[in-house]
């Protein structure tokens, strides 16, 4: 699909990083790099020093959850910048309206397959 | 054994009755009409047994490309087993409990991760404490009311043999064993309060 995509993948459980990276692998995301981080504020740090062109976070997790994660990307205009997905066990509208008027430009329900990833992801990186 | 545990937010509010998941997000497009009445009220759709049927098949056949059967003759659990909880707070209080023994909590961990598992270990304990957490999330998107007014905690996974699981006179609960292939599997929904 051409072009090589930075990912950043925020989740308490290394397990679901794994699952949402293996996820991105199979709906055609071509990774240059996946960086992981176990909450917003290890998040917030990594993005410091890293480059990166997609995130996907979840929203419930210890330390800073993900909701607070995009508003302080929005804070530092990094959200305008950096398409954020998240993905998550919250189903809500209210939780998608929260998540969007935080900053994310798009919302994957766990559990999810790799085809809901390549139908919600893709266009936010530019690959149809 | 505690992997961790998190806050439970969520709030008081007036609810909206359907039996289904709705919403921008919903990756199948259900929707339902909303009724409004009290929790309460509507106890008898949350407390169906179909809805956990349908929960614990969404995650096994999605995550884990499995279908589940719900075993109307259990068997025994083994001596060791694996149990994670994730707990809801706000309109409805209570948790979602799942138990496996070790050979089915392997074997899950295994299809997640890709990896082969000889112990439980903590990247068992993970998987397992995200099957449930995922199996709350499913159970309760079903319900507009719970989806948007109950939240859930971080897993907490215990391992081992030698421990009870006690929960007190509860509003209702759900528990029924699921098989996969040849392994089994124990899902709860505990509700000690309603608002």
């Amino acid at each position: 699909m051409g072009r090589k995509i930075r990912a950043l993948i925020v989740d308490d459980s290394s397990v679901m990083r794994k699952i949402i990276e293996r996820a991105l692998r199979q709906a055609g995301l071509d990774l240059e790099t996946v960086c992981e981080a176990s909450n917003g504020a290890e998040a917030l740090d990594l993005l410091a020093s890293q480059q990166v062109d997609l995130i996907l976070s979840d929203i419930n997790m210890p330390t800073m959850d993900g909701l607070e994660f995009v508003r302080q990307l929005q804070a530092r205009n990094l959200a305008a910048k950096v398409p954020v997905v998240m993905i998550t066990t919250e189903s809500s509208e209210e939780h998608v309206k929260q998540a969007i008027q935080a900053g994310a430009r798009g919302y994957i329900r766990k559990p999810f397959t790799a085809d809901h990833v390549k139908e919600r992801v893709l266009p936010l990186v530019g690959i149809q | 054994m505690d992997r961790q545990r998190g806050e439970i937010r969520g709030e008081a509010v007036e609810l909206s009755r359907a039996s289904g998941k709705s919403g921008i997000n919903n990756q199948n497009n259900r929707k339902r009409a909303p009724v409004t009445v009290s929790l309460r009220e509507s106890i008898t759709q949350i407390s169906d047994p179909h809805s956990l049927d349908a929960s614990v098949g969404e995650v096994f056949e999605l995550m884990l490309g499995w279908r589940c059967r719900r075993e109307e003759d259990p068997r025994v659990q083994e001596a060791n087993s694996v149990t994670a909880v994730v707990g809801f707070g706000g309109v409805l209080s209570g948790a979602c409990i799942l138990r496996s023994g070790a050979q089915a909590a392997l074997a899950i961990a295994a299809r997640m991760t890709g990896a082969e598992f000889t112990e439980v270990d903590e990247t068992v304990l993970d998987g397992i404490g995200e099957i449930c957490n995922m199996l709350a999330g499913s159970w309760k998107g079903r319900f507009p009311e719970l989806a948007a007014h109950c939240g859930l905690s971080i897993p907490a996974v215990i391992a081992g043999s030698d421990y009870n699981l006690r929960v007190q006179a509860p509003e209702f609960e759900l528990r029924h064993t699921y098989r996969f292939e040849n392994l089994s599997f124990e899902v709860m929904i505990v509700c000690d309060g309603l608002q």
